[in-house]
């Protein structure tokens, strides 16, 4: 009994990749950050990067050079964690909305829109017709493909998040609204038109340009998909669009929603081969494998429902928390959603979503123990599995 | 015709900037506060530039509607990160953890800055604060609301109330008993954002305890507005939600269609403008300030 390991997206861009990238000056304990990661992480040539580091000025190919040894370091910080499936934490990418818009034609940017607490998105407004710019994650993965030792999960924004994440300035009416002036389902056939032009304009080719290059597995980022309760089937349906007839497995990943929500409506989601979904975030910390004990995964009994039998990427770790969960919460964690599940082949083990928001050293602890709480959970089973004597 | 703008106001690049410092370490809490004071600076020479006749702080410290209260009282904690209706913003939802609730002392300067001139403060109305939390309105008002707002002497204190119009059975009366302990200093208002307002009225909207109702114009039909409307309306036909820019012309014409309802009406914002960046919340409110002018050089 082996549960495959993955984790979510993003990671956060180390001190030197961050200040290279916007031409700041490096300190000290900038370049110390790089040699001792390096070390840790064992990165191969990372003195060559050190070196590099202490240069005055970068030229653009240093630029770049610099942001694939984070790249490098990145896949090593998370392969050496141990999980299977693997990508760098998109540290070429500058976030994960504004990187897909940024190769985008039809977006102006629109400025910075607070996320929670001190944390900011950038936000833009589509105000034209959309289309793909230039396919943007085909550089990065053909790098990763030569430095990576274990397979590459790619995650992209998918395309109802991209919507709803924007200003509208294009598809809805732009004036006549005050006063009850526009009604709700105007607003939702302004969605659609919006969402179904991302899918077959923005995301569909850049999924074509990725399998092309030889892409395995593909996760649909779509942390916007619940933001609106009755557009769920839009959500669906831009997802069928995007991926339909492709070929190459898809995955999508959800989080910090009322899942409930999305049933029954993804039911008619069945190109979508695994859910990874954060529920650590709503979780006790407390041990324990009964339902009463794992109130943040109540509802992953409707995941296992569903008719076309998708597997359950099972966020154990709060990524907004610099708790580290031991191996014991993450081992109950999964035997819960084994023992609702009743086959563990459909669970995987992975965080909530992306850790850019934690330090290296709380993500890297909190990898480990992922790893480490899945292996006993996988002892357990065994040891359960075993005939009596 | 009055304007202003209450709720939390965007950070601007530069305060942005500083608070991701402060998350990484590289800057003071001191930096921070000297930058957010620079903020509040320019937040009231946008208002005053478009001839607001009630000042408000923007909220700028507040990392969300509910957290310097609940940090600030016993028996409430901040839960798990909760996207805000429809937005892609999160807030920590309040819960309880004991009944014995308590605001332990005043909240700082930070959260209530004394402001010059007329001005207003803006808190979560009681039933937002007890959503979820299995604490009756009246409970919060008691308790955190109003030792909250005591010593503070606005013109106007806006109630922000941006769960109950979504929600599917509201408890009124609830409210309407909080409100009443809320009732007997400055005028209250509260202030529907984001939502369609128009059920709540056959609930007993316009009867609540309270001087101002906050309607958001861009979900709610006119219609909705009872004629001989008898308290302040507080017409929220500024889409804090929308990057489009809205015609003073016609925020105008749809004021005077309110002003056939209700005998005193503001304009205001349907929300906190935080769901727009600062450059384009300023230019909405200098706008608002343009449709209120308009509004009174034609009443002269």
């Amino acid at each position: 009994m082996k549960f495959l390991t993955h984790e979510i997206g993003s990671l956060a861009k180390p001190p030197w990749h961050v200040k290279v990238s916007a031409g700041r000056k490096l300190l000290d304990t900038d370049i110390e950050h790089a040699r001792q990661w390096g070390g840790k992480l064992n990165v191969d040539g990372h003195e060559e990067l050190v070196e590099l580091l202490r240069s005055d000025d970068f030229s653009d190919s240093q630029v770049a050079e610099v942001a694939n040894w984070a790249s490098r370091y990145a896949l090593h910080l998370i392969e050496s964690a141990g999980l299977d499936w693997v990508y760098d934490g998109e540290q070429q990418r500058t976030e994960m909305y504004a990187w897909a818009i940024a190769h985008a034609n039809g977006f102006d940017s629109r400025g910075t829109v607070r996320s929670f607490d001190n944390k900011y998105y950038s936000k833009s407004a589509v105000t034209g017709p959309i289309s793909l710019a230039e396919p943007y994650h085909n550089a990065e993965f053909e790098f990763l493909k030569s430095a990576a030792q274990h397979k590459l999960k790619i995650p992209v924004t998918g395309a109802y998040t991209l919507a709803i994440w924007s200003y509208d300035e294009y598809y809805g009416p732009t004036q006549g609204r005050l006063g009850g002036g526009v009604g709700r389902r105007d607003e939702i056939q302004a969605r659609r038109a919006f969402a179904l032009d991302i899918a077959r304009n923005l995301i569909r080719p850049n999924l074509q340009a990725l399998i092309d290059l030889g892409a395995e597995w593909i996760q649909i980022d779509e942390p916007g998909a619940s933001t609106e309760e009755d557009e769920l089937e839009l959500f669906v349906e831009s997802f069928n669009v995007s991926v339909e007839g492709l070929d190459c497995t898809f995955s999508t990943h959800l989080c910090f929603s009322d899942y409930h929500l999305f049933f029954p409506a993804i039911e008619g989601m069945s190109e979508c081969r695994q859910y990874c979904v954060g529920f650590a975030n709503y979780d006790s910390r407390e041990l324990g494998t009964s339902a009463a004990d794992r109130p943040g995964y109540d509802v992953i009994s409707r995941f296992r429902d569903l008719p076309y039998e998708p597997a359950l990427g099972l966020g154990v770790l709060d990524i907004h928390t610099d708790f580290i969960e031991p191996p014991e919460l993450v081992r109950d964690r999964i035997l819960y959603a084994v023992d609702v599940f009743g086959d563990p082949a459909r669970i995987h083990v992975c965080p909530d979503c992306g850790l850019r928001t934690r330090s290296w050293d709380v993500a890297y602890e909190k990898l480990v123990n992922m790893v480490e709480g899945t292996k006993l959970a996988e002892e357990a089973l065994s040891h359960s599995l075993a005939p009596a004597r | 015709m009055e304007a202003f703008v209450p709720g939390i106001y965007p950070r601007s690049e530069a305060l942005v900037q500083a608070t991701r410092d402060l998350d990484r370490g590289r800057t003071t809490p001191e930096a921070v506060d000297e930058q957010r004071r620079d903020d509040l600076e320019q937040f009231l020479a946008v208002q005053r530039s478009a001839e607001l006749d009630l000042l408000a702080g923007g909220m700028l410290a507040w990392q969300d509607l509910f957290r310097p209260l609940v940090e600030a009282s016993d028996g409430l904690e901040s839960g798990a990160l909760t996207r805000f209706l429809d937005t892609n913003t999160f807030y920590r939802a309040p819960h309880t953890t004991s009944e014995q609730l308590r605001l332990r002392a005043p909240l700082v300067d930070a959260y209530f800055p004394p402001l010059p001139d007329r001005n207003l403060v803006t808190v979560p109305s009681p039933f937002a604060c007890s959503l979820g939390t299995g604490t009756a309105p009246r409970v919060l008002a008691e308790h955190v609301l109003k030792p909250a707002l005591e010593g503070l002497t606005p013109e106007l204190i806006v109630l922000s109330e941006p769960f109950l119009a979504r929600s599917d059975n509201p408890d009124v009366d609830g409210l309407a008993e909080a409100l009443g302990v809320l009732h007997g200093g400055a005028p209250i208002a509260l202030w529907i954002t984001f939502g369609d307002a128009a059920p709540l009225f056959d609930r007993g909207l316009g009867t609540l305890p309270v001087d101002a109702i906050g309607i958001d114009f861009y979900s709610t039909s006119v219609d909705a507005v009872p004629s001989g409307f008898d308290k302040h309306l507080l017409a929220g036909v500024i889409d804090a939600r929308n990057s489009l820019l809205e015609h003073p012309r016609e925020i105008a014409e749809f004021a005077q269609r309110l002003e056939q309802r209700a005998e005193r009406v503001a304009l205001v914002p349907n929300g906190d403008l935080q769901y727009v960046s600062e450059p384009i919340a300023r230019e909405k409110v200098a706008r608002l300030g343009q449709a209120r002018s308009a509004l009174v050089k034609e009443a002269a």
